[in-house]
């Protein structure tokens, strides 16, 4: 609306011939209609010096008042200015603070926030060993230099050549899959359709200024689509002046080509290897790979009284390759409780198993080794807190500190005293626990639960000790008796266990027999019947001769 | 109120208790994170969501000890309904047949609700109407406890 106003925002002008485009990179770039020639570089004229405030107009405000006075300061930049009217301009980073309906907001102090563009694929270019060339998410790429660690948008002119036979390369690969001329009738339009719907953007707000000022513009532009459409016809053209562009399915496959590379270098690492082994034991069998799962959870440690879930939590058993034994979480779960019952059945039966051994010992140990008269007995617990024996809570506080006090008194007594109040620990102790065949490393409790055994030091006390169990008598038959009753017991349930079984070895044995005699017996059934068949048959064989020789005496 | 007694004046907890005491504490601390958690950035429903959830989990632990693995015996676990490592009411609900997995007291409470009835989670899965089968529940984020689910 107000195009004295409007053109405070343009960049400085172009030279006559030039027209700016958006190349599908998001770069702009700049073409010559006449010499067909493009460059990145903005073809300004050499006179005109505004390029710095043109290239930091961080706000339309300042321009507002900055620029009107550089170019009235120059005549022909102004003029050149004038003939550049309405042509679009396009830095990116940088809004056109416009006061026009179409754009509002423009007086932002700072330029909109930009997407975040990340590198995603690269290709080392050939040739120019350190230099490689990065593509960007949004499609634009850049060539980076890894030894010095610099990056360039604009593609330095020495690696040109080389990047251009890059694409040409990989045109010619698409062009492979997909039918040549097809690719060229695609490919080609696609790539003008861009810039000229963003031009036409552009433009579109500063329409009516394009009328009224110039002609030149409008023709210009025109003339800047004609002949982009006239590139587009011959590929070479397109490729040796413009960037040429890629479409999605083109870095597709080139992040699926690097993609197939990642899993490669995947599949040397162990981690595919436990992968695959999961995968693999299809034929393991049911059983097998419970077994395996329980294996595992012993093999680490696992508490079995944990939930499952903390369990999974810890994560120290999902990075075992046996963990992929059982296909599913369910079935994990399942062999993991089954697991934990029987262990903790197992658990509690050891303890079961093992003698309670009383906490006082530990105790009083620790304080013939720690408790000294120099420490008060806050002092003492303050010190020895993450001692095992202080945190027991089978052991009162209160107990704890009447113990050591008890101690703290006996240290101070005379060695003597504290030898005959052993000595008269041990004579209360009864024959049958303590004799001369017990030794200083296995004493009852009764000796062991007293403090009196252990306020004398280890040395002497041992000695004692010993000196005290040589002059006993032997055990009692009270001891063996109970011997005897456990070894009864066993004999008993031995005995009835033999009982038991030669009671089953006799029923087999009168079996047998029975069988025998019943087998006997029809035999000698069989027999006699045999006999009597034979008689019979005997009988039946009548001959003539008995009556002949009957008769014959009669006759004669 | 009653004196609180210093830990070493108290009663010891019973046989067993040593067990389990690691994962206890390893719930209590998870507890207090929940519980200090900022909640200025989420939905305000859904600010005590975590801690119905790891209440549910501790007391889910504690009831499978003792009913299931019968790992743990009745003193002990007596002692830990008292002392409120579970929540007795929500086990006394899990033996009732069609509660066996539910999630909070808060889901069967018909009253007050806009339609007299207990809460979307306690609908089974198959059951549910509509597209939109993933549904979590305004009082404690459950994503379904009914037996069949």
């Amino acid at each position: 609306m107000q195009p004295a106003l409007k053109s405070t925002y343009k960049a400085p002008p172009l030279l006559p011939g030039w027209t700016e485009h958006k190349a599908p990179t998001g770069h702009t770039y700049y073409y010559n209609v006449e010499t067909k020639e493009s460059t990145y570089k903005r073809p300004v004229a050499t006179a005109a010096p505004p390029t710095a405030p043109a290239a930091s107009p961080a706000s339309s405000f300042w321009q507002h008042q900055a620029v009107p006075q550089l170019n009235l300061s120059d005549p022909n930049v102004a003029n050149a200015f004038m003939s550049q009217y309405g042509q679009p301009q396009h830095q990116p980073g940088q809004q056109r603070g416009g006061h026009g309906p179409g754009q509002r907001g423009g007086f932002q102090a700072r330029p909109k926030p930009q997407p975040v563009d990340k590198p995603r694929s690269k290709v080392a270019i050939p040739g120019h060993e350190p230099w490689i060339l990065v593509y960007t998410k949004y499609g634009r790429r850049f060539a980076y230099n890894s030894t010095k660690n610099t990056s360039y948008w604009r593609i330095p002119e020495k690696l040109m050549p080389a990047i251009l036979e890059l694409d040409k390369a990989r045109i010619r690969q698409k062009a492979e899959g997909i039918e040549s001329d097809q690719v060229a009738a695609s490919e080609e339009p696609s790539r003008p359709a861009a810039p000229e719907q963003q031009q036409k953007d552009y433009d579109s707000s500063e329409y009516e200024e394009v009328e009224v000022t110039d002609d030149e513009d409008g023709e210009r532009e025109d003339d800047g689509h004609a002949s982009k459409r006239q590139r587009t016809e011959d590929l070479e053209d397109a490729e040796n002046n413009g960037p040429v562009e890629f479409t999605e399915a083109d870095i597709a496959a080139q992040l699926a080509a690097m993609g197939a590379d990642y899993n490669e270098d995947y599949e040397m690492g162990e981690g595919y290897d436990d992968y695959g082994q999961g995968e693999a034991a299809a034929p393991l069998s049911e059983t097998d790979a419970r077994e395996l799962f329980k294996d595992m959870l012993s093999d680490f440690n696992i508490n079995p009284y944990s939930p499952w879930d903390i369990l999974l939590e810890q994560g120290k058993i999902v990075d075992d390759p046996r963990y992929t034994v059982l296909p599913t979480t369910k079935a994990r779960k399942e062999v993991w409780e089954e697991w934990s019952r029987v262990k903790i059945q197992e658990l509690k039966e050891l303890r079961q198993k093992q003698e309670k051994k009383d906490p006082r010992i530990a105790y009083f140990a620790m304080l013939q080794e720690k408790a000294t008269p120099k420490l008060y007995w806050a002092e003492f617990k303050r010190k020895f807190k993450r001692e095992d024996c202080m945190k027991d809570v089978k052991m009162a506080d209160k107990d704890r500190e009447k113990w050591y006090r008890e101690y703290i008194s006996r240290l101070k007594l005379p060695q003597s005293a504290l030898k005959s109040d052993l000595k008269k620990l041990l004579e209360s102790v009864p024959l049958s626990q303590l004799h001369n065949r017990s030794s200083t490393s296995s004493l009852p409790p009764a000796v062991l639960t007293d403090l009196r055994y252990w306020s004398l030091d280890t040395k002497s006390r041992d000695e004692f000790v010993e000196g005290y169990i040589a002059g006993l008598g032997p055990p009692p038959d009270s001891t063996g008796q109970q011997g005897q009753e456990e070894d009864e017991a066993t004999a008993k349930a031995k005995e009835e266990r033999r009982k038991r079984e030669k009671a089953l070895q006799d029923r087999e044995r009168a079996v047998q027999e029975e069988k025998h005699r019943q087998e006997k017996k029809l035999q000698f059934e069989r027999a006699r019947l045999r006999e009597e068949e034979r008689e019979l048959e005997r009988a039946m064989q009548v001959s003539k001769k008995g009556l002949q020789s009957q008769l014959a005496p009669q006759d004669a | 109120m009653p004196p609180i007694r210093p830990s070493s004046k108290r009663k010891p907890p019973p046989d067993g208790f040593s067990d389990i005491e690691e994962d206890l504490l390893i719930f209590s601390n998870k507890m207090k994170d929940a519980q200090n958690a900022p909640s200025d950035n989420i939905p305000k429903h859904q600010a005590q969501w975590p801690i119905f959830q790891i209440s549910h989990q501790r007391s889910r632990y504690i009831y499978e000890l003792y009913y299931e693995k019968e790992a743990i015996s009745r003193q002990l676990y007596d002692w830990l309904l008292k002392n409120n490592y579970a929540d007795a009411a929500l086990i006394a609900k899990w033996k009732k047949q069609g509660y066996e997995k539910l999630c909070c007291l808060r889901c069967i409470q018909t009253k007050e609700t806009n339609f007299n009835s207990t809460c979307v989670c306690r609908v089974p899965r198959a059951q549910m109407k509509g597209e939109d089968r993933e549904v979590q529940c305004v009082s404690c984020g459950c994503r379904g406890c009914a037996s069949t689910d």
